[in-house]
């Protein structure tokens, strides 16, 4: 079917929107005096809820059955729910940033620092609708360059160099096995599209599938800090400025499971039962090595780093299921802790402002000195450690469902078990807040307009979703048939 | 296939064999007589001072990067005078395109300060 001009742009709308808004925002940028530049958030959450607005209604119209899925620009992107669903995680997980980066101190005003933030929400866009092998490699390393210098930006700062210096090394290292692991498939099959390598591959002899599908998951491995390849996480997450990590935490991550479901599921249904077997080894190293190393942990971003990289594991889970029912309860997963992780990070961002210092013991007498802060970390922190009324349990009942259904019992079990593990130290931040008392709790916390919107929308969104559970499961239903 | 390679490995092999008999043959024949003069690094040419390690102005970077631009303009806008007879309107929309988009750089740039010794 020869596509219109028309139907090729639509597929990437949002990205289109992100060029323009990256673009006006340079021109704004160079234009504005030095005084207003903090009005340079808000051009970017414009561009970003505009990009949001036009994938909203893509969405809508595939759910509704409107629209069908296709694919555009020679095989490179498909447009469908799948695709537009990780776009709105990605796009939310962008506006909430900046909301949290527009007064958070040690990040200097200035407009790069927005444009690099779009141009990575861009990558992702594509990183989830990437059909074929080039597509893939462009839109990792769009977003991989993007956020290496987001993570080093505080360039005055040691630990943000370091940081920048390490996410790029690996990164960088990461990437390049993966390319191996890509040229061995294209060497093997001829082609770069997803359908036509699973058709190519299924002749193939085992081992030498094995051993491109292995180099692949090490770059997958990394985007999502699976276990053997997360050592970058906790020093990136702790020397990078908080939104940034934030970002990195929830979209980055979430671009990783749209790229690893997609490649797993499209590319190699031939290799199944091999993935099948690495993801669920993957899944039970990194939650059971993510919650144990994050039980020592006295700085709040190492905390939340350890703690991401086990709720890398959790999704893992629904992967390593390979059925519908275990795909639809990852992007259910990574739409939920979108929000739940961004709210704890919101309050790190506020607490760093306020105190200077991401330590736990500086959260002694949250609960007394800001209330409303307190009970959103609670929440967030209640449902990351999937406490039943919260959403969060949901996510992880689906995920833990989708394993007994595909036969992994033992890996529900650890499952379980680990997520007891997590509530103690979820619960050891909570203590902090509560329990503990501080010299400073006549002190009021100051929080910003915009990080204020964050809070409320992210701690809104969790509280609404548990109540809204089921039409959000369907909406992952959905998507999952995409594939 | 391998045969193939073969061929690869002998051609190797012979110009690994080649390559040493001109350097044998060169040192037979040539007069040895070195003299300080002639064992300088650049025989003709302006002495060397100091060492290559020294600091440079991390602002040449940023000069690189736009020189870099006209660069770029300069190669695309090479062929494109060249065939520009054959290439018709739609060429002069497209290199007009080009060049604004690389001025929109260029201004981007200026404004910035890029361009400023400081």
């Amino acid at each position: 079917m020869e596509l219109s001009w028309w139907a090729h742009l639509w597929s990437v709308l949002p990205e289109i929107v992100l060029v323009l808004a990256a673009a006006l925002m340079m021109a704004v940028d160079a234009w504005l005096p030095e005084g207003r530049k903090r009005e340079l958030g808000y051009w970017a959450i414009g561009g970003l809820a505009a990009a949001l607005t036009v994938t909203a209604v893509q969405a809508a119209q595939l759910a509704g059955g409107i629209a069908v899925p296709y694919e555009a620009f020679g095989g490179s992107v498909r447009a469908d729910l799948a695709a537009m669903l990780f776009r709105v995680i990605f796009l939310l997980a962008g506006i909430l940033t900046v909301a949290i980066s527009m007064d958070f101190r040690p990040l200097r005003q200035s407009g790069e620092y927005y444009i690099l933030l779009l141009i990575s929400v861009l990558g992702m866009g594509l990183m989830g609708a990437a059909v074929n092998l080039v597509m893939l490699y462009l839109a990792l390393e769009t977003v991989g360059i993007a956020l290496y210098l987001l993570a080093g930006y505080l360039r005055d700062t040691p630990r943000s160099a370091e940081a920048g210096l390490k996410y790029f090394l690996f990164g960088v290292f990461s990437s390049t096995i993966m390319l191996y692991g890509l040229a061995l498939i294209y060497g093997f099959t001829g082609e770069i599209a997803y359908a036509r390598i699973a058709q190519a591959l299924a002749g193939l002899p085992a081992p030498a599938v094995m051993a491109a599908l292995l180099l692949i998951l090490v770059g997958f491995g990394f985007k999502v800090s699976a276990v053997p390849f997360h050592f970058w996480t906790p020093d990136v997450y702790e020397g990078a400025p908080t939104p940034v990590t934030a970002f990195i935490s929830v979209a980055s991550k979430a671009a990783g499971f749209a790229v690893l479901i997609r490649a797993m599921i499209e590319a190699f249904p031939t290799a199944q039962a091999n993935w099948v077997a690495i993801m669920a080894a993957l899944a039970f190293v990194t939650m059971t090595v993510g919650n144990l190393l994050a039980i020592p942990q006295r700085n709040l971003k190492r905390l939340l780093a350890y703690s991401s990289i086990a709720q890398a594991g959790y999704i893992l889970i629904g992967i390593a299921a390979a059925s519908p029912l275990g795909v639809a309860a990852s992007i259910f997963y990574l739409g939920i802790y979108t929000l739940m992780n961004i709210a704890a990070f919101a309050v790190a961002v506020i607490m760093t402002n306020v105190t200077g210092s991401e330590e736990i013991r500086d959260l002694a007498g949250l609960s007394r000195r800001s209330p409303g802060l307190a009970l959103a970390m609670l929440a967030a922190l209640l449902s990351l450690g999937g406490i039943p009324p919260l959403v969060g349990f949901f996510a992880k009942l689906l995920v833990f469902a989708a394993a007994i259904e595909s036969g992994l019992l033992w890996l529900a079990i650890a499952g379980v078990l680990n997520a007891m593990v997590a509530f103690y130290y979820y619960i050891m931040v909570a203590r902090a807040m509560y329990v503990d008392r501080s010299p400073e709790e006549e002190k009021p916390v100051w929080i910003s307009r915009p990080a204020r919107f964050t809070l409320w929308f992210t701690v809104a969104g969790v509280l609404l979703l548990t109540v809204l559970v089921y039409p959000l499961y369907l909406l992952a239903q959905m998507a999952a048939q995409a594939f | 296939m391998l045969q193939g390679y073969a061929v690869v490995g002998l051609y190797l092999l012979l110009s690994f064999a080649l390559l040493g008999v001109v350097l044998l043959l060169w040192w037979f024949l040539r007069p040895k007589k070195p003299n300080p003069l002639k064992l300088e690094t650049y025989e003709c040419g302006v002495q060397t001072v100091g060492d290559a390690w020294v600091q440079f102005r991390a602002q040449y970077y940023i000069f690189a990067l736009i020189f870099v631009l006209f660069d770029v303009e300069a190669v695309f806008l090479f062929p494109w005078a060249v065939a520009y007879n054959q290439l018709g309107l739609y060429a002069v929309i497209e290199m007009a395109l080009f060049l604004l988009l690389l001025l929109g750089g260029l201004l981007y740039a200026w404004r910035k300060g890029a361009l400023e010794w400081a």
